[in-house]
């Protein structure tokens, strides 16, 4: 009698639909409404948002193979099918023109416009609104001491990685399989809008794209059309769920779109929407076989992506090459040196466990890179303004910042308590914002010099006005100078938070009142003496080879870091007495369910939950600061 | 009907071992392994430990008494309270009679009654059978018998029961202790049960805790649906007033003790433990120091600006709940500024006169253990009942408070979730509590009354309130930790999650051996969100199969059975000791190897029939093995006990030799006697045919033991009364009940392993039947205990009566009986009848002091109580 696997347990988490919402039975569509009323706005110094509009996707019904089996007992219910939320990549084919200038604060430049095609290879983020931050950020980038501007492409070097020569340099290289002829078991069905060629040709060029994925399925919509509320395609999934995605900013145009999908089941989907193929990566989870949480392109990359695992490996794909078998190179290395049972204790906090190197001479096939951070799920990561670092949060409540193209780890810091949720970069590249399960957003100074500036502490402030954990965290580029910064958050406790802090106004209170006690670290407040200390006392340094060490150890060990750099990765907790706060300038309620994306755009904020509601909050107008003020004078 | 029969098929084809009888069943009725998922995850564990941390029991439900299983888990869970509850009365000379005794009664709660034996399963779910007949309301009333069905939580409960081992404690057992009987006793023999029980899983029947809880409260005394927080805080409330006046009494005793010591003096073991006494001056504050903190309310009038302050110690926190929150939220808003105004106006000393004021809440003291209790219900005016909240309320794995006073110790403190009641249900009235509970080092554990199943992490999260099943986390238990700690196991945790994802996809690889006690290799329930079972993710799975080194031999698998064989032999009380099944190990291990390589699917298909082939064929041969080594068990056993039978019979002889010199030396003595054992015929007949309503086959054993124990002890009591050397004696008696005991133990686990004990007791035989006058009552009794003894190792139903009848008739004696024999014998399950019984007795009683005859009340029923009770 062959043993059967251990009984499945349910499947949701708390990324699951929400119990008031049943699934549908039949295939909807989406509802597009326009609700008023002063629940529907809100005020903030520079005037009112007024909700736009409201477009509610349809859930798409279960797939006929997998019925919904009603169990009663909770403690072991049907898998529910998993979905992170409705999360939105913004795409706009058009070159974006800068934040018009009713929004810039009287401080900011107005000379260093351009436009992003010029530098290519600059233009770092997912989202035409985070492209749109970097353009912001170059503004500032006068001011950004710490990183150099001329940053080498990834895996520059390495000369199985270079291009390879296209005949036409205008024709992209489209994906092999026909998406709506495709036979696969993994598509369930693709719909495309019955005027689909006219639409496409009939908007404006600057029109906002938007991809967004709920439940099974996925979506392409055009919120700059009058029909926003009918997609343009629709593709349903078989079983897995589309959990992440993001577009190209490199090779986008009007004629190709490169858009990456990360899925729960570990697969990858490189699809193109224009002529409707796609190819499939990691087929059967061939590379990695756990849930895909984060996808996003390289900046300046033509086919490498990096998508996060679920296991808490960072994963580099090619789009165009085949998936390979995949050996953690590394690990083999290590493996000869008599140690292979504990090629598992590897020491996390001090290194970057790197199971396939962008240099490795192997680069037929994917894998192009394979970095192991943890254990943990990493549950967002994000590239910094100057693509030159990496910032990944995961569900362990560490904060990494890498060089990715060093491929090393340079600094690992720790929320509070719980996990770290998500995570962004000011557009100035100075600060990581971010947001996590301890219901707080921390402002973390990446640069060393910096941190020293400010008396050694990474961490800049914890916000707190969030009434639940927090979901995602954005800059808003259009409110943001050199000197004091605008970003939003939303939770799950479903509310908007904006918040305002300017690096003078932050100052840390008076740390009298800090106890040098167990709990927060057995070492408050590394300061620069601490670290020489620590220098000091380097031979701890070994990290994989000590097997017999005993994990008790390990925590220290960890701090201790890499002593061969003489300083260390690992932060110390800061105890709350020590730590700035920052309250919110706006705390709302800003939908009905768990909100879970949060984006800007020059003339909106966009924000999403978890059953498929898309909000758009329009900037205050001149016009709607005139009606304001008639109505007060009223 | 039908639950019923399979359970006595399942006793029955039992006969040679508990184990093996639940693989046969199982294997007819479901394709289920034969170790449940607590057992497989703790088949390699190493040596028990002292602690008590490595013991997974489920708790027997008697019926919506699960408020009381899913607390008792939450505290027995938490290390700090654990300890301190076991260790609290310091070991001491509470009556000065039975000083020697100190020793044996731990022993008689040590094997709380059942050992192994096969006859257990039928005899321990018999009367739970017919109590949930006998329910008025079942907590889960089920139309179409679930627990039938396979993988239902009922099937699982009921699976567990068969199991076993059952420990019974529904015997008073205060003494001990020399505490009066209270909560804390019965918290503490549940507690002192489930660690010094040799088995790391089972069934433990918390039946005498409740009754005593249940006596002093009265609201909890009818078999209604109940708060398992309220239960919380009386039962803490409970603790700490037992202690308290305990302490205080063992203050005053602590005196005049020292000046019986002298008296007591001959006996050493006796000293010590006065000396224990004296230099450890009862601490009482354990209780305080874990679960308690202070809060203080400050009051700020707006009037005069006077701020004024109170302090108030908390053992709980009860927060008020909102929509779409967590519980960082909910405990800031409970430390909210909250206006004090109108009706409800602050009297300010200051101004003197009701005032407007403000006034605040903050944590002053943080206690080690953190009990949030969630408010989810609330008295709603519409429907005047109690309402349940279903907020979604998200709760961190770690937690640390926001809103500490400035002077507050340690404000950062770190704090751990470890442990989840969940109340599941629409309302207050009816429902349903489990408790999800963060073991030392197995991971997260759902304890659902009987049931142990090792869950997810994630498992955890499952109820946040939102749900669909109404499922909501009603008592959190967050306990101290610190940063480093966090750290540590979060690394070590990281792995699970990766063997976990490799398990996910069915990856079966030998590679690698892991060191097998490292919490890292716990085999966990994929409860991982975001991995939809998917086919092409098991496709994905025989990808990777090619990468288990071909060491699929039949050879491999058979080898880590061993270690939990000689386990068994090591402790012959292991009901189930899980032999494991070389398969399981074997996936186990795999399990444990993240993937690594993959190669094409067509290989690996032939790879994979291939591989299971081989397995079922090392699956076979390993259970064949196991039978094997089983027989040869049984057999050994039985020859053991055959020999010591033989040996038992020749010093009978000698003894009944020697007894008729003695008879001839002292006739006065010999009257006295054979008054005595008329005494002891008259009960048997009396008592023998009411006894066996309440004794059922499984019992027999341990009634045979008992009966046996109390022959020789009521012989031993002639024999002191005989001789003038007593104490020498006393001792003796003892030595030859507990190798008995050690006997009876070897027996029934049908491994043998008593033989240690052997010797002592026929010492104890050869000391104390000499002067057994009337020959013809016992040697026919010690006849049919032989008998008894035979059919247990066998196994047969029939024998097991005869067996029975025998038990009784030996239960005569009790009357001779020393308090701390009591509890071996009175282990009756005390059916649905007896529970009410006992309440009706409670209320009948209950001024007076609990008289011994109560405490025999629960075992013996209630005629025979009240019969034998003539205080010995």
């Amino acid at each position: 009698m062959f043993v059967l696997p251990p009984p499945r347990y349910p499947q949701q988490g708390y990324n699951s639909l929400p119990a008031g919402m049943p699934v549908p039975m039949i295939e909807t569509n989406n509802i597009l409404s326009n609700p008023s009323g002063p629940e529907y706005q809100f005020l903030v110094g520079e005037g009112l948002y007024v909700l736009k509009d409201d477009l509610h996707l349809a859930t798409p019904p279960p797939h006929p193979s997998e019925a919904p089996v009603v169990n009663p007992n909770p403690l072991a219910t049907t898998p529910q099918p998993a979905t992170l939320g409705t999360r939105l990549t913004l795409l706009n084919l058009d070159v974006t023109p800068l934040p018009p200038a009713v929004y810039r604060t009287t401080s900011r430049a107005n000379g260093a416009q351009g436009s992003i095609q010029e530098h290519p290879d600059e233009s770092k983020s997912s989202t035409d609104v985070r492209e749109i931050d970097s353009d912001a950020s170059r503004l500032n980038s006068s001011d950004v001491p710490l990183f150099s501007s001329n940053t080498p492409a990834f895996g520059e070097g390495n000369t199985l990685l270079a291009p390879v020569a296209q005949k036409d340099a205008n024709k992209r290289r489209k994906p092999k399989n026909n998406m709506s002829k495709s036979n696969s078991s993994f598509i369930s069905r693709v719909i495309n809008h019955d005027t689909l060629n006219k639409r496409l040709q009939e908007r404006p060029r600057d029109g906002l794209f938007a991809f967004a994925n709920i439940n099974r399925a996925f979506q392409w919509l055009d919120l700059s059309s009058t029909l926003k509320a009918e997609y343009l395609t629709k593709i349903l999934f078989t079983k897995a769920h589309c959990l992440c995605h993001d577009v190209n900013k490199v090779t986008k145009s009007s004629t190709h779109i490169d858009v990456v999908m990360g899925f729960s089941t570990g697969e990858i989907i490189w699809w193109e929407p224009i002529t409707q193929r796609y190819t499939r990566l990691n087929k059967n989870g061939i590379v990695n076989s756990t849930p895909v949480s984060n996808i996003q392109w390289i900046p300046g990359s033509e086919h490498l992506f990096l998508a996060a695992h679920m296991d808490g490996t960072l994963v580099v794909y090619d789009k165009e090459k085949e998936d390979g078998i995949f050996t953690p190179e590394e690990e083999a290395a290590s493996r000869t040196s008599g140690n292979s049972t504990h090629t598992s204790r590897v020491n996390y906090s001090a290194q970057l466990h790197i199971q396939k190197s962008v240099h490795s001479k192997n680069q037929k096939t994917n894998p192009v890179a394979a970095w192991k951070l943890s254990n943990h799920r990493i549950n967002a990561f994000a590239f910094s303004p100057d693509s030159r670092h990496l910032a990944a949060v995961s569900e362990d409540g560490t904060l990494r910042i890498l060089d990715y193209l060093k491929e090393e780890l340079l600094d690992l810091h720790h929320s509070y308590y719980g996990g770290l949720t998500c995570v962004c970069w000011s557009p100035d590249g100075k600060y990581v914002v971010t947001g996590g399960q301890d219901d707080l957003i921390s402002i973390w100074c990446p640069s060393e010099a910096e941190a020293e500036a400010r008396g050694g502490a990474a961490l800049v402030a914890r916000c707190q006005g969030h009434h639940s954990w927090v979901t995602s965290v954005a800059f808003d580029p259009w409110r943001c100078d050199e000197r004091s910064y605008r970003f939003g958050s939303v939770g799950e406790d479903r509310r908007l938070c904006l918040w305002d802090f300017s690096v003078g106004m932050l100052n840390r209170p008076r740390a009298a009142s800090v106890r040098h006690h167990g709990s927060v670290s057995s070492r408050p407040g590394a300061g620069p003496l601490q670290r020489a200390e620590t220098g000091g006392t380097s031979a701890s340094g070994r990290l994989r080879s000590d097997s017999n060490h005993s994990t008790a150890v390990s925590a220290t060990v960890a701090e201790e870091g890499d002593a061969g750099k003489g300083r260390m990765l690992s932060h110390p907790v800061e105890p709350r007495a020590a730590t700035a706060t920052l309250p919110p300038i706006l705390s709302k309620t800003v939908d009905l369910d768990p909100l879970c994306w949060l984006g800007f755009t020059p003339d909106a904020i966009l924000t999403s939950c978890k059953t498929g509601r898309i909000r758009t909050w329009t900037r205050p107008s001149e016009l709607a600061q005139q009606q304001m003020e008639e109505k007060k004078d009223a | 009907m039908a639950g019923f029969f399979q359970k006595l098929k399942g006793a029955g084809s039992g006969a040679s071992k508990t184990d093996s009888a639940a693989s046969t069943k199982t294997k007819k009725d479901e394709p289920q392994p034969d170790l449940t998922p607590v057992e497989k995850l703790l088949h390699n564990a190493g040596p028990l430990r002292e602690d008590g941390s490595d013991k997974f029991f489920g708790l027997e439900n008697f019926g919506n008494t699960c408020y009381c299983n899913s607390i008792v888990q939450a505290l027995y869970h938490s290390d700090h309270f654990r300890s301190n509850v076991v260790n609290y009365p310091p070991p001491g000379p509470w009556d000065e009679s039975n000083g020697t005794e100190r020793k044996k009664v731990k022993a008689t709660v040590r094997p709380p009654v059942q050992a192994i034996s096969n006859g257990n399963a039928a005899a321990t779910s018999k009367p739970r059978q017919s109590f949930s007949g006998g329910a008025p309301l079942p907590p889960i009333a089920p139309p179409v018998r679930p627990e039938d069905k396979p993988d239902s939580p009922e099937y699982k409960k009921k699976q567990a029961m068969i199991k076993g081992p059952v420990l019974e404690l529904d015997q008073e057992d205060a003494e001990p202790y020399g505490m009066e009987e209270c909560t804390f006793t019965g918290l503490r023999d549940i507690f002192t049960a489930l660690i010094d029980s040799q088995s790391r899983t089972g069934v433990l029947s918390p039946q005498r805790f409740l009754d005593i809880f249940k006596r002093n409260n009265e609201m909890f005394r009818n078999s209604m649906h109940q708060d398992a927080h309220e239960f919380y805080g009386i039962v803490l409330n409970d603790v700490i007033a037992n202690v308290e006046a305990h302490g205080k009494r063992m203050q005053e005793v602590a005196d005049s003790r020292t000046e019986d010591g002298p008296s007591q003096s001959a006996d050493t073991a006796l000293a010590e433990f006065d000396a224990g006494l004296a230099t450890r001056p009862p601490g009482t504050g354990w209780v305080h120091d874990i679960f308690e903190g202070v809060l203080t309310s400050e009051t700020r009038c707006l009037t005069c600006e006077t701020a004024s302050q109170r302090d108030e110690t908390f053992l709980d926190l009860s927060i008020d709940l909102e929509e779409h929150s967590s519980v960082t939220a909910c405990l800031q808003s409970f430390s909210a500024e909250e206006m004090l105004c109108e009706r409800n106006k602050f009297h300010c000393d200051h101004c003197g006169g009701l005032q407007e004021a403000e006034k605040r809440m903050k944590v002053k003291k943080l206690p080690k253990v953190l009990a949030l209790h969630l408010k989810r219900f609330k008295y709603t005016e519409d429907y005047s009942r109690l309402q349940k909240l279903f907020h979604r309320v998200v709760y961190p794995y770690h937690l640390r408070l926001f809103n500490t006073t400035d002077d507050a110790e340690d404000p950062d403190r770190m704090y751990e979730l470890y442990a989840v009641v969940v109340h599941i249900g629409g309302n207050a009235y009816h429902g349903h509590y489990v408790a999800v509970i963060k073991t030392k080092d197995r991971g997260w554990l759902l304890f659902d009354d009987e049931m142990v199943e090792p869950v997810d992490k994630h498992f955890v999260r499952n109820f946040f309130g939102d749900q669909p099943g109404m499922a909501c986390a009603y008592v959190l238990f967050y306990q101290e930790t610190t940063f480093e700690k966090v750290r540590e196991e979060l690394d070590a945790e990281g792995m699970d999650q990766v063997k976990m994802a490799s398990q996910a996809a069915d990856l079966a690889t030998t590679s690698e051996l892991v060191n097998g006690s490292s919490p890292a290799l716990l085999s966990r329930l994929n409860t991982q969100p975001l991995q939809p079972v998917d086919e092409n993710e098991k496709l994905a799975a025989l990808d990777q199969i090619k990468s288990a080194p071909t060491s699929i031999d039949v050879s491999g698998p058979v080898e880590p059975v061993p270690p939990p064989l000689s386990q068994c032999e090591a402790h012959p009380l292991v009901a189930a000791p899980p032999p494991a099944p070389a398969v399981m190990t074997d996936a186990d291990r795999a399990a444990t190897v993240p993937p690594k390589t993959k190669a094409e699917i067509a290989r690996e298909k032939k790879e994979q029939k291939a591989r299971e082939k081989a397995e079922e064929k090392a699956r076979k041969e390993a259970e064949k093995e196991q039978a094997r080594i089983a027989a040869k068990g049984r057999q050994e056993a039985q020859q053991k006990l055959r020999e010591t039978l033989r040996l038992e019979r020749e010093q009978l002889q000698k003894a009944l030799q020697e007894s008729k010199q003695m008879a001839a030396d002292d006739d006065k003595r010999q009257q006295k006697r054979d008054s005595a054992a008329a005494d002891t015929a008259a009960s048997s007949d009396a008592g023998g045919t009411d006894e066996q309503h309440h004794h059922n086959g499984g019992f027999l054993n341990r009634a045979g033991r008992t009966s046996k124990t109390m022959t020789r002890k009521s012989f031993a009591f002639l024999h002191i009364g005989q001789q003038n050397n007593n104490s020498n004696h006393k001792d003796e008696g003892r030595n030859g009940d507990r190798s008995e005991a050690s006997e009876d133990k070897g027996g029934s686990s049908a491994n043998g392993g008593g033989g240690g004990g052997k010797k002592s007791k026929e010492n104890g035989h050869g000391h104390h039947h000499p002067p057994l006058p009337p020959p013809p009552l016992l040697p026919s009794q010690q006849q049919q205990e032989e008998h008894h003894l035979n059919g247990t190792s066998n196994g047969s139903t029939t024998t097991n009566h005869n067996g029975n009848i025998n038990s009784n008739s030996g239960g005569k004696h009790s009357h001779l009986m020393r308090p701390w024999l009591t509890p071996r014998s009175d282990t009756a399950p005390a059916g649905a009848g007896a529970v009410d019984h006992h309440q009706l007795r409670h209320d009948k009683d209950k001024d007076k002091p609990p008289p011994l005859k109560e405490r025999f009340s629960f075992g013996l029923g209630r005629k025979k109580s009240s019969k034998f009770l003539s205080p010995s």
